[in-house]
């Protein structure tokens, strides 16, 4: 045998935690500096800035002014237009996806196959890329500056329906079978049967859905641009490019703007990392 | 649910011939699984294929401001965006930036994944700290580091700490580039992590305790159990991570608007300029079919990966 001494080991053990300590902290530290940031009005961080202290990092004289201002600003309404565009799209995204991936995985017909290609190819194609073809179809139907318009392109998410594809194919087809000998109808499979099975991939469908619309940059430039039908991460763009910035307002925004989605993910985290983990490395 | 399962044999498809066409078709799986499928199907064709579609017809005409005509030019608008310059500095600098960036993030990624699933004082914690900016729009995180990198920013701050001398960064045309690679790789090297960690966990710790006793040590369980081992995971983080960097746009829009001097004109950043401050729809969509082609490309290479060992 020769594993390394015990002494060895204890002494890589210890420079692996110092190194993990230090790598994790240097992650987290320009979130907490966003937090400090925010709590300081208006320019008053560049003056904590220089010189560099201990102080310049914690929020001590806390003052959370920002927040108050940031309510009454374009942002508190773009931060509603972006919840409530990202819950309808969850609502509808789900609903739409789940179906389509029990059509394509508990009832078995021919071309099937050429159904999930599209659904694969829909996938490949970036949404990013193609965002600017898209915009333009939107413009000729008058979809821009609406929800609708806002909302439609996050609904349809083919990894959504390839993620809990890749889950209903895991429920035995003994039960579905059983549940249609009964008299159950497919609608009824579906809801009374895969829907209950399915909670962890339809949380991890759902965040997949969600952080879609909530960090989209691209398509609410596009598509958005009226002040009243601005999503939150354009009106911080817009707050940041302004002749005179107030940073405090902009840090508290940041802030906003990450702490929701970091509920979410850390509530749901496990469901989350699972079900994205499943796209790549298993079949 | 014992009881059910033995009558199993009777699905019943040899009564309905003698039914009317609507009952057959109401009973026919295929047109149930189509229903289910409709609105789905429906949405990714509309907005996923059919723009990609009216991009490539589009990047193949011409429309004439001053005649207001749409005229068929075949690959012309090909033609000339590979004559053009600015497209060609687009071009460079979106490949300097991949062939840095990728390499990199997914380095620090596989480094940290292996060092944060080690048995550490507090691992789970330290770990969570690197996952935290995973939450991060893009957009936040280039207002943020925006900041961050000003004159009299955070960055210099500390650099003044060390007696160094202030940085323009985002100013510069030698450092705007490298500072958008620090603010993409904040948010995306946890999240590429995340996936590795997922398949370090698929390893069987037998493999390990074997090769413990065989003598090898650290860096050869490494490079012949770890590293072959995650061979799926790193295909597929290499692969989306890819396609994703040769996508980045809202830094650029928010921080450099391209510059200074087309140093950070990133393909995404180009296509936009050509369709709303030049205003040549027609060229932006040559360029977003490009941009398509080399992303499928990447995404055909990833299934090679994948598939050469099987």
């Amino acid at each position: 045998m020769t594993t390394p001494s015990v002494p060895r080991r204890r002494l890589g053990r210890t420079v692996g935690t110092v190194a993990a300590a230090v790598i994790g902290i240097a992650f987290a530290f320009p979130l907490l500096w966003v937090l400090t940031s925010s709590l300081r009005p208006g320019n008053d961080i560049f003056s904590y800035l220089s010189p560099l202290s201990i102080g310049s990092f914690l929020p001590i004289h806390a003052d959370p002014a920002s927040y108050g201002a940031l309510v009454h600003s374009d942002f508190g309404r773009a931060i509603l237009n972006s919840i409530v565009v990202s819950l309808v799209t969850v609502v509808f995204g789900l609903l739409f996806s789940a179906m389509a991936a029990f059509g394509l995985s508990a009832i078995k017909f021919r071309g099937q196959g050429v159904l999930f290609g599209i659904v694969v190819l829909s996938f490949l194609i970036p949404f990013d890329a193609i965002s600017i073809p898209l915009a333009d179809l939107f413009r000729d139907v008058n979809l821009q500056n609406t929800y609708l318009g806002l909302i439609l392109p996050g609904i349809g998410n083919g990894l959504a329906i390839f993620l809990m594809r890749q889950f209903f194919l895991a429920i035995p087809t003994e039960i579905v079978e059983a549940a249609r000998m009964d008299g159950l109808g497919w609608w009824g499979v579906f809801t009374r049967i895969y829907l209950p099975l399915s909670k962890p991939t339809l949380v991890g469908a759902g965040m997949t859905l969600f952080l879609f619309q909530w960090q989209a940059y691209m398509w609410p430039l596009l598509i958005g641009t009226e002040p009243s039908k601005q999503l939150a991460p354009i009106a911080l763009a817009n707050m940041r490019g302004q002749f005179t910035v107030d940073f405090g307002q902009v840090f508290a925004g940041s802030l906003v703007l990450t702490v929701i989605p970091l509920v979410l993910i850390l509530v749901f985290q496990r469901h989350y990392t699972q079900s994205l983990a499943s796209t790549g490395t298993k079949d | 649910m014992t009881t059910v399962t033995k009558t199993k044999e009777t699905v019943a498809p040899q009564r309905k011939a003698k039914r009317p066409l609507w009952m057959r078709l109401r009973q026919s799986p295929a047109a149930a699984a189509l229903l289910f499928l409709a609105p789905g199907l429906l949405f990714l064709v509309v907005l996923r294929i059919a723009p990609a579609v009216s991009a490539v017809a589009s990047s193949l005409f011409h429309y004439s401001l001053l005649r207001d005509t749409t005229s068929f030019v075949g690959f012309d608008n090909y033609a000339t965006l590979f004559r053009d310059s600015d497209f060609h500095q687009a071009v460079l600098v979106t490949l300097l930036f991949n062939v840095i960036i990728n390499p990199l993030q997914i380095a620090v990624s596989l480094a940290l994944a292996v060092l944060l699933n080690q048995k550490l004082a507090g691992v789970r914690f330290w770990r969570a700290l690197v996952f935290l900016p995973i939450a991060v729009p893009p957009a936040v995180s280039a207002v943020v580091w925006d900041v961050a990198f000003q004159p009299n920013g955070l960055i210099n701050a500390f650099l003044r700490v060390f007696g160094l001398p202030a940085q323009p960064f985002l100013t510069s045309g030698s450092q705007a580039l490298w500072s958008i690679m620090i603010l993409c790789s904040w948010i995306g090297v946890g999240y590429w992590m995340m996936f590795l960690i997922s398949g370090l966990n698929d390893i069987p710790t037998s493999l390990y305790e074997a090769s413990t006793l065989d003598g090898a040590g650290a860096w050869k369980r490494f490079w012949y159990i770890t590293f072959p081992m995650l061979r799926r995971p790193l295909a597929f983080v290499l692969v989306a991570d890819t396609v994703s960097n040769f996508l980045v746009f809202a830094p650029v829009q928010i921080l450099t608007n391209g510059g200074p001097e087309n140093a950070t004109n990133l393909a995404m950043f180009d296509i936009y300029r050509r369709a709303f401050t030049l205003g040549n729809m027609n060229l932006a969509q040559a360029e977003v079919v490009l941009l398509m082609l080399v992303t499928l490309v990447v995404v055909a290479v990833q299934f090679r990966l994948l598939r050469s060992k099987e």
